[in-house]
């Protein structure tokens, strides 16, 4: 394989990658996996006893998967401006979710200071709290580009 | 960049849905490209050409902003 087949053949390789979409159905699949992740998440807060972090963690996920699916879930009519708009949203939730990785720590250090009095300590955001924001960002910011097109 | 797809269409009796379909994007795309919102691609442009059977600078064209 010469250089330029070699650059050829990668570079389709990414464009593949780059318009993988999965169909339209799996939205309604995302927001059923992302529902039914956060009823059970009420449900293990207020009506189960005992050490149930594990579950907490399983149901992180679990509505993290059902969100992304949403996210790359085709539309009933995908067409170039829908593209578009998508690739909008992706860059405005990539910048929010920067913004909000820095500020936030600070805003819950200075509001859990007031609240408490004192002897609070500087605690990073975790994984979980950043993803569920970039994908919430994503996909209000995708549907309301879509909404005002 | 403005356009006259609005007047094309009025000429051809195309309503958005049909001119949509012909080309094959949504409605809400059509309604898009006519108020200036949207660009589209070179390749919607063509094939917007192909139906109306005019050249695409004949209903696309430069404003001021662009130059």
């Amino acid at each position: 394989m010469n250089k330029e087949s070699f650059i050829d053949c990668e570079r389709k390789r990414l464009n593949k990658i780059l318009a993988f979409r999965l169909p339209h159905s799996w939205l309604y699949i995302g927001g059923i996996i992302a529902g039914v992740s956060i009823i059970l998440m009420f449900v293990r807060a207020f009506a189960l006893d005992g050490d149930t972090q594990g579950l907490r963690h399983v149901l992180q996920k679990t509505l993290l998967v059902g969100l992304l699916l949403m996210s790359i879930a085709k539309d009933k009519q995908e067409d170039e401006m829908l593209v578009q708009l998508r690739a909008q949203s992706y860059m405005m939730a990539f910048i929010v979710g920067v913004v909000y990785a820095l500020v936030m720590p600070y805003v819950d250090f200075g509001v859990s200071s007031v609240v408490h009095q004192g002897g609070e300590v500087l605690k990073d955001l975790g994984d979980f709290q950043v993803l569920l924001f970039m994908l919430m960002i994503q996909l209000l910011f995708y549907h309301n580009l879509k909404r005002f097109r | 960049m403005e356009n006259t797809i609005k007047v094309q269409r009025a000429i051809h009796n195309f309503t958005q849905e049909e001119l949509a379909q012909r080309i094959g994007v949504s409605r809400q795309t059509i309604n898009s490209i006519e108020a200036n919102r949207y660009v589209p691609s070179t390749v919607l442009a063509l094939k917007l050409s192909e139906v109306f059977g005019i050249p695409v600078n004949a209903f696309f064209s430069l404003t001021a902003n662009d130059r």
